[in-house]
Order: C-alpha cells, then sequence, then structure tokens
C-alpha cells in the first residue's frame, strides 16, 4: 500500500510538460507538491466528471500527455467513461484512479463493492492497451517514466493508504495556488499556459 | 445514411457547424440528432465523441475547451435532465462558452393537449399517461439552472438557428442551449 507521498512525490520529481487533472483527496496534496500553471484542481464537484474533463484536454492537445488522478469513488461514478476513452481514440491519456476503498474527504465511508472490486480488470475489459496496478512503491516510481511517455491509454489502479484530507475548497487561504482562485479564473490561467487562449 | 444521401437541411447544419468552428461534437445519439450522429460517424470534421451518459459529454465538452478545441453538445432533453452535475461543476463554473442543442422529446403531444412550459407542474400532470413529463421540466430546468436559451419551433430554420447558437454562446461566455423541437433531417 502506498503513501500519498510516495505516490505523489515520484510523479511530481518525473513529470515535465504534462497536463495533471486532479481531484477529491489527492487535490491539496498535489497542490502542496506541485504549482505548474498546467495543474487542474477539478475540485467543484461534477458527480464523478473529472476522467472526462481530462478526455476532453487530452483529444484538445494530442501533443501533450494528460494525467488523470481520479479517486475510486468517483471513477464507480462514471465507469462507462472507460469505454469513452477507448471509443475517442486518445493515446495521450494517463489515467490513475486512487483506491483508497472509501469516500475520503466526507469522513471515510465506505465506496460500495469496496474489497471486491477490480478496476484493473474493468478497465481491461473496457480495452486499455495498457494497463497497470501498484500496490507498492518501489515498482511505481521505478515505472513513472514508461508511463508518462508511452502512448496508452494506459489505466493505472493505485493501492493508497487513507489520509485525513477534508473537504476541498476555493479561497485564498488555500495553500494549493490552484485552489486559491476561482475555477473560471485558474480555467483561464491553464488556457493560456496550453497557448489556447484566455 | 451516406454522406451523399444527406437531405440538404442535414448538409446545411454540418456546413453551418464547420464555418462556426465548432471542431467536436459529442452526446448520445436520439432519433432527432441521428442523422446528425450518422454524418459526423462517416465525416472527419467536426470529429464526433459519443459518450456513454450526457454528464459524460458535457465534462468532455469542458476540457476540450480547457484545451483550446470548439465543442457542441447534442443531446436530448432526456439526458439533459441527467446532466445537471457535470454542466455545473464544470461548465458552468468555468465560463465555458459551451454551445448545446437539446433535441425535444414529447412536446408536440404537450403542444397538442395544450400545455406549456409554463403550466405548473401538479403531481397529477406529471403521472398522466398521455403527456411526457419530459416535455414539461425542460425549460423550468434550463432556467433553473441558469442557462440561457433559445427554442426553434417545428416549423423553425435550424439552421439559422444553430448558427444564432453559436454566436450566443460566444458572446455570453457561458454555455448556452438550443432547444430544438423540430427534425434536423
Amino acid at each position: 500500500m502506498l503513501t500519498r507521498a510516495q505516490l505523489l512525490e515520484p510523479l511530481a520529481a518525473h513529470r515535465t510538460d504534462e497536463v495533471v487533472v486532479t481531484t477529491m483527496s489527492v487535490t491539496r496534496p498535489w497542490g502542496r507538491l506541485s504549482s505548474h500553471d498546467l495543474d487542474f484542481a477539478s475540485a467543484d464537484s461534477a458527480m464523478g466528471h473529472t476522467a472526462d474533463l481530462a478526455l476532453g484536454v487530452a483529444l484538445a492537445r494530442p501533443d501533450r500527455m494528460v494525467v488523470c488522478l481520479n479517486g475510486d469513488g468517483s471513477m464507480l461514478m462514471t465507469l462507462g467513461t472507460l469505454a469513452t476513452v477507448i471509443g475517442s481514440g486518445a493515446t495521450n491519456y494517463l489515467l490513475i484512479v486512487v483506491e483508497n476503498g472509501s469516500y475520503e474527504i466526507t469522513g471515510h465511508q465506505p465506496i460500495p463493492g469496496r474489497g471486491s472490486l477490480d478496476f484493473a480488470a474493468m478497465a481491461r475489459g473496457a480495452g486499455f492497451p495498457r494497463v497497470f496496478r501498484f500496490d507498492e512503491p518501489v515498482a511505481w516510481a521505478r515505472s513513472l517514466p514508461d508511463l508518462l511517455r508511452t502512448p496508452g491509454p494506459t489505466f493505472v489502479q493505485t493501492i493508497v493508504e487513507p489520509t485525513a484530507e477534508g473537504p476541498i475548497s476555493r479561497r485564498p487561504t488555500e495553500p494549493s495556488r490552484y485552489l486559491q482562485v476561482s475555477l473560471a479564473d485558474w480555467a483561464r490561467v491553464f488556457r493560456k499556459a496550453l497557448g489556447a487562449g484566455v | 445514411m451516406s454522406a451523399n444521401t444527406l437531405t440538404p437541411r442535414t448538409r446545411a447544419v454540418l456546413a453551418t457547424l464547420v464555418d462556426g468552428g465548432v471542431t467536436h461534437v459529442l452526446g448520445v445519439p436520439d432519433n432527432t440528432s441521428a442523422p446528425i450522429f450518422d454524418a459526423l460517424s462517416r465525416d472527419t470534421a467536426p470529429r464526433l465523441v459519443i459518450t456513454t451518459r450526457e454528464g459524460e459529454a458535457f465534462a468532455l465538452a469542458s476540457g476540450l475547451w480547457l484545451g483550446g478545441a470548439s465543442p457542441l453538445v447534442l443531446v436530448q432533453n432526456t439526458g439533459f435532465l441527467e446532466s445537471g452535475d457535470g454542466l455545473r461543476g464544470t461548465a458552468v463554473r468555468m465560463g465555458a462558452p459551451l454551445p448545446f442543442i437539446v433535441t425535444a422529446r414529447g412536446y408536440a403531444r404537450m403542444t397538442a393537449l395544450g400545455f406549456g412550459p409554463d403550466t405548473p407542474r401538479t403531481p397529477e400532470l406529471l403521472r398522466r399517461p398521455d403527456l411526457d413529463s419530459v416535455a414539461l421540466m425542460t425549460e423550468p430546468t434550463l432556467r433553473a439552472w441558469g442557462i440561457p436559451y433559445r427554442t426553434c419551433a417545428a416549423d423553425g430554420d435550424p439552421v439559422e438557428a444553430v448558427a444564432r447558437l453559436l454566436t450566443d454562446a460566444r458572446a455570453l461566455q457561458h454555455p448556452t442551449a438550443l432547444l430544438l423541437l423540430g427534425s434536423l433531417a
């Protein structure tokens, strides 16, 4: 099982110009490690649609790898997205499910099917050509150059320890830069960084 | 339907999308929108992305806009009702100038029976077997969610309406809808 630091610190170390989209319990931890204009916190709640949003960025910018750090509860809300990813033909998409078995930011209520779900099997069944599962930090860290550079789409299931992240807000006192402004304001920062206008 | 069997109206709608700079069309097909989906599945522009649910389409379109593309979402009113938080938590919060077309199941019957979007939606009315309740709920939902919209009547010109939708969304810098009561074929 990985700690949140063991999950995110190697990713931050290997990341260069990739887009990184976060949601739920990794939003703040990632924002403490990274202050890149190509980070995007899908943290205004959209009932699990972060993986869809990230796929849209990937389709708009096939020249750039898009990494989505999705929650397990969020993934369950939109399992159809696995099929949409394959149908879309995107190859520059790395979808990482951060599996802690719970709705962490609301107090660790268990997700449905906890203990019997196999997200990697679901991704294989949907047609993902590259599927990986990591539950210890060494193999995860070693795999990152390949995960970030090899065309996919790639699906990664990571087994992580629960933490105590509370509900996410957008306010100037948030430690993460991408949470200090509104989603509308950050969208313009992000678009400018991608050369997509403001 | 092959490209050379498209009706003039379908062909004109597609040309309007291309001329308006639309890069991607996203959604779930229904009987009204099927001619557009069929045509785009054989064409290269705009690119078609079929989703498994309508909320997915709005979130995906928001990501496309973030990346610099110009998407359009095409859904039935039933699917529009499904998409609430996906639309609110992405395009609405971002101020994405996202145009979307909502095809209108149940409107012909609703209108024929003398009801409209402002008819009080009593429990008895919503249970009537001769009415499709989705028609009763569509426009009140658009208003409740703060979505600016225009309606293209069954005998209206969808080509002109789609062109105006694209202009409206860019001017408003907000998700903007066209409620399409007629056919795209």
